[in-house]
């Protein structure tokens, strides 16, 4: 990005050994790919602790289970200052209502994935948090886009994500995004595709779990087991 | 109406000075149409006006009430709100797209016009823009990369896409802004119009 300030490349390969990832510009958003159960939470969590270690803060938004459940997961990974990690809580019953977890994180709850204002405020909250609390960079990363699909309609997924992306990049921040594959058809996928600057994909083969990364420049790296 | 191309603002005021002053500043560069109160703003209002600019406090029709029956009737325009108070982001989420706290000066109102307006090019660009890239997957869905290379209509897409892309960017400068951010979000969640 011309002007602004570069605020330095982030360092993914900590959770996926591939070239690409070693060095990956502010404001890129990465789409998490693969059918259902082959490990999509399990490495956006690991990016997002990966950055955490690193002194990074990490912000969250949640269609599925707790945010206690998130955080709790996130922490199994790695030890961090608890006040760097954020999460939205998408589907928490009632209104909406900000609170601070034991150990310092915080959580927003939001109780419809479909209400997108109300998620961009909570984001904004998160984001000025991290800003107060004195980071400059994070990881964002959101589970999932196949639940708000099932929400709201292709068109406006694909636009959130648009103005999404584009808030991240202001921030200086990297998005990652899951999806299910196998909830989708080729066209509503391909659609939402174009919003990222590249695809993580996962799939089983024989019992195991293999990735590749697919644009970041270069051809698709060759799969291999995760 | 003069008929010419200038964006419409609306100003709904039920002080006259204020009304007067904020039309001066304005009229130079858009047709401004002033109403009094807010019976009076509904009356004024049709699918020409581009930015409103909405007193709270107004006796009969109150600004909430008012920017309700806008939302209702799916007239797509920008609503500032001008009030005493500065208020939160419950303002952006009733509906607002911003606010200016009185008292406004000169280059306050007609920045927050020019905002307003790129904001609304916004919409309608990110609007095509999925036309677009829906187009585009279409024919990613149905074809071979081999084939896509040689397609023209998918090579004038992408060039489409790409460009649009570009013109996102610069409209509103790629939403650096909490308030950018929630106003484009909230663009996005009223389902954008068609």
């Amino acid at each position: 990005m011309a002007g602004a300030a570069d605020r330095g490349a982030y360092d993914l390969g900590g959770v996926l050994d591939v070239d690409r990832l070693r060095s990956v510009p502010s404001g890129t958003a990465l789409l998490i790919s693969g059918p259902a159960m082959t490990g999509k939470d399990g490495l956006l969590q690991s990016f997002l602790a990966d950055g955490l270690s690193r002194s990074e803060a990490a912000l969250a938004v949640t269609t599925s289970g707790t945010a206690e459940g998130f955080v709790d997961d996130i922490r199994e990974r790695a030890e961090f200052e608890g006040r760097a990690l954020s999460v939205v809580d998408c589907r928490a019953e009632g209104s909406r209502e900000s609170q601070e977890l034991e150990g310092g994180s915080h959580v927003h709850r939001v109780s419809d994935p479909a209400d997108l204002t109300s998620i961009g405020v909570c984001i904004t909250e998160a984001l000025d948090r991290v800003d107060v609390g004195g980071y400059d960079r994070g990881r964002f990363g959101l589970t999932s886009l196949s639940t708000m699909l099932t929400y709201t309609d292709e068109k406006t997924v694909f636009k959130f994500c648009h103005v999404l992306a584009s808030r991240l990049d202001g921030a200086g921040f990297v998005g990652l995004f899951t999806i299910d594959e196998s909830a989708h058809d080729q066209q509503t996928l391909q659609v939402l595709k174009q919003n990222f600057d590249g695809q993580v994909q996962l799939r089983e083969r024989e019992g195991q779990r293999e990735v590749r990364v697919r644009g970041l420049g270069g051809d698709p790296s060759p799969w291999r087991v995760l | 109406m003069d008929g010419t191309d200038d964006p419409v603002v609306l100003i709904v005021e039920d002080e006259p000075d204020v009304a007067g002053t904020y039309e001066i500043w304005l009229e130079e560069a858009y047709e401004v149409r002033v109403a009094a109160d807010g019976d009076e703003g509904l009356r004024r209002l049709d699918d020409s006006v581009d930015v409103v600019l909405l007193d709270r406090k107004m006796p009969g029709l109150s600004g909430d009430e008012l920017l309700e029956r806008i939302r209702e009737r799916g007239i797509d325009c920008r609503v500032a709100m001008v009030t005493a108070v500065d208020p939160d982001f419950e303002i952006l989420e009733m509906g607002f797209d911003t606010y200016l706290s009185k008292p406004v000066d000169a280059d306050q109102l007609t920045e927050t016009v020019e905002a307003l307006l790129a904001r609304s090019e916004y919409d309608s660009l990110l609007r095509e823009y999925y036309a677009l890239v829906e187009k585009r997957a279409a024919l990613e869905a149905t074809k071979e990369d081999a084939a896509l290379a040689e397609n023209r209509e998918y090579r004038r897409l992408t060039a489409e896409v790409e460009e649009l892309r570009d013109r996102l960017s610069e409209t509103i400068g790629g939403i650096a802004d909490d308030e950018e951010f929630i106003a484009a979000i909230r663009g996005v969640d009223d389902g954008g119009g068609g």
